[in-house]
């Protein structure tokens, strides 16, 4: 009658309820960098979520390291504010020790033994790293959380990225063409298939959406640009 | 020289009433000791060139190593006391070699300079770090190294300062080498004339006679890096001075 | 790793103006390992029928021909075709029999009405819930590729020749970045008067 574990009085529960805590949270947005000869586009959606509900609509994700190098994150939110905190004090140090300004290739090896050195409590980061190298050509880096790092030309990262890579394939690698033009690609055709990634994944990922910021890296610097996405 | 010589000329973390701290001073004192070394930094490379002492017939010489590799693109010379060059150099190497961890790019000769300073002036009292060390190094090096600011020379004495150089000897001929390099360098110098004049100089200032065996040449260019000289062509060199 | 991906495959449908397209990847695996990469998982249920059944292997097998079977006796008894539409219902109420138990298929459903001619496709979940959308439909492992990909090549009203040619693009493009699915590719177009089934040479790695 008086039964103590009675699932419809949980509150008069006597057995141990084992409580958990889970240090990571996934709250979403994705990064796409498409570089070229002479520069690297990156655009990052403005959206930070957690499961159902959304903290806010204006959160940038981009960060720029230097004249030269920006960094995309998305993943877990604190990790990525601890993570470029650290980036922003050791791009610093490096200018003070070696009198320099940290290359992009550079600061993409730094950011890899960063990670790398957390492999056993590793930021959750999905990291796009872009900039343009010594010679001045568009290069985009990609990390896993534990730092394993790839040079490409084109990347979709983040809660989208799965869905977006095998379009940039098609369209920036030409993938599965028959017709494949030998000219590198332009900054507005860059910027176009951008723009068109972004529109196709905020319709069918819910942690993408509501704007992206843009970043176009050149030798005269970077320049922002911003557009809107649905906000559904 | 030392007239003011006090009890102030043992610790090595007390400065004397005079503003000096004289373990470091003898340390530099104890470099002229050593053989010498001389370093030339022209625009297609730098070459050291130091000399061997073969006190004994005995003694095999080329297991002298004055000069030694730190990265393919960093090479010292040493003049002092060699077993606390060794721990200098390890660090030189390994300051490259984390450099090149890190950021996949050759460390500057500034830098690696900077870093084995750094070594240099852990004397005196213990850290958290563990123990200290209980003296200055008795070394003074020669950084010869390729960077993107090109070819350059840098010396270093044992109170860690480091200074870029164009030509600098060091070492017990040091002074007379280094009137005589003054005379002789020049911005538009070759290395190859570089090379000849480093051991016309060394021959100078040399007590022993110059040979292939008790001299190490080695130089450093944007093409090859580090180049230690075989016997063969530190002969073709002496051969060649007057 | 679920019981869904355990063979792994993708498949997609999309409509088109007065066609419609089905599409899937002839690999047959067992988890990473490729055992056959000519394993059919479209299957014609009718002179403009057609379903596809990724998942799990031995699922697929077995609910195509429970649904043969439930389609020839509707057939027999009724004296007409099955139109896309009961069959979907059809499909759906089979899966939700099992809903404690469920084939682990997710079927993806084209065709066009009879008489009508008029463009339906349609996919579910294992336990059979419908959805009909106006533009594609996708399934199987390579499902949020294939999103990404039909999302940004599909547009209204295509013929049946660009209707291919998108439908093998956004196929060919999203099974290349999953690793247990692709290994070639067939693509059906159904139209009123004919069905075209090609086979596409895909990269096989």
């Amino acid at each position: 009658m008086f039964a103590t574990e009675n699932a419809y009085y949980p509150d008069y529960s006597t057995k141990p309820i084992q409580h958990s805590f889970s240090p990571y949270a996934d709250n979403g947005g994705s990064v796409v960098a498409i570089a070229g000869d002479d520069f690297v586009v990156v655009g990052a959606d403005t959206r930070l979520s957690a499961g159902f509900s959304i903290y806010t609509r204006e959160q940038n994700k981009l960060f720029p390291l230097s004249n030269t190098t920006v960094l995309g994150c998305s993943g877990c939110w604190c990790d990525t504010l601890t993570l470029t905190r650290i980036l922003k004090s050791r791009m610093q140090m490096y200018h003070q020790e070696h009198n320099k300004v940290m290359s992009t290739t550079a600061c993409a090896q730094m950011l890899s033994t960063m990670l790398y050195y957390k492999r056993f409590f590793p930021y959750y980061i999905s990291n796009i790293l872009v900039g343009l190298d010594n010679e001045g050509k568009g290069c985009i880096y990609s990390y896993d959380p534990i730092g394993h790092c790839e040079k490409t030309t084109y990347r979709a990262g983040g809660s989208a990225g799965a869905l977006l890579q095998p379009l940039l394939d098609n369209q920036i690698g030409q993938k599965n063409l028959t017709k494949v033009s030998a000219e590198s690609i332009t900054q507005e055709k860059a910027l176009a298939i951008l723009k068109d990634v972004f529109i196709s994944a905020a319709e069918r990922d819910i942690y993408t959406g509501d704007n992206v910021m843009i970043n176009i890296i050149t030798k005269d610097g970077i320049k922002e640009d911003n557009f809107e996405l649905r906000k559904d | 020289m030392f007239l003011t010589r006090s009890e102030y000329d043992r610790g090595v973390n007390t400065f004397s009433p005079e503003g000096r701290l004289f373990q470091v001073e003898y340390a530099i004192e104890a470099i002229k000791l050593g053989s010498t070394a001389i370093g030339i930094c022209t625009s297609e490379g730098v070459v050291l060139a130091v000399e061997k002492r073969i006190t004994s017939p005995l003694m095999e010489p080329t297991t002298i190593e004055k000069i030694v590799e730190v990265d393919k693109h960093i090479g010292c010379a040493v003049s002092g006391l060699m077993a606390d060059s060794r721990t200098m150099i390890d660090r030189a190497r390994v300051e490259c070699q984390n450099h090149w961890f890190v950021y996949n790019e050759n460390m500057s000769v500034e830098s690696c300079a900077q870093g084995v300073s750094n070594l240099a002036i852990q004397f005196g009292d213990s850290d958290d770090d563990g123990a200290a060390m209980s003296r200055p190094f008795g070394v003074a090096i020669l950084f010869a190294g390729i960077d993107e600011k090109g070819p350059q020379l840098y010396h270093m004495d044992p109170s860690g300062t480091f200074v870029q150089f164009d030509a600098k000897a060091i070492g017990s001929g040091s002074e007379g080498a280094q009137q005589s390099l003054q005379e002789v360098y020049h911005r538009s110098m070759t290395l190859e004339e570089a090379t000849t004049a480093a051991l016309t100089i060394l021959k100078q200032v040399m007590e022993e006679k110059l040979n292939a065996s008790n001299v190490e040449v080695m130089t450093m260019t944007p093409k090859d890096l580090f180049h230690m000289f075989p016997k063969e062509q530190v002969e073709e060199v002496i051969g060649k001075l007057t | 790793m679920s019981i869904l991906a355990y063979n792994g495959g993708a498949m997609v449908a999309m409509k088109g103006e007065n066609c419609v397209s089905i599409a899937t990847d002839r690999r047959f695996g067992i988890q990473a390992q490729t055992i056959a990469t000519n394993f059919e998982k479209v299957f014609q249920m009718g002179p403009h029928l057609y379903v596809g059944l990724p998942g799990l292997a031995t699922d697929t097998q077995t609910v195509m021909e429970k649904l043969r079977f439930r389609k020839n006796l509707y057939e027999l008894k009724e004296n007409r075709l099955m139109s896309p539409k009961v069959f979907a219902a059809m499909l759906s109420n089979l899966l939700y029999e099992k809903r404690f138990g469920p084939f682990f298929v997710e079927p993806v459903v084209a065709g066009l009405m009879p008489k009508t001619y008029e463009p339906y496709i349609c996919n579910m979940d294992l336990i059979g819930c419908i959805n009909p959308p106006n533009d594609f439909v996708v399934g199987g492992t390579a499902s949020a590729q294939l999103y990404g990909m039909c999302e940004a090549l599909w547009e209204p009203n295509l013929g049946p020749e660009d209707l291919f040619e998108t439908t093998s693009q956004a196929l060919i493009n999203a099974f290349d970045r999953d690793a247990i699915s692709g290994w070639g590719a067939t693509v059906y177009i159904i139209e009123k008067d004919k069905v075209t089934i090609k086979n596409l040479k895909t990269r096989m790695d």
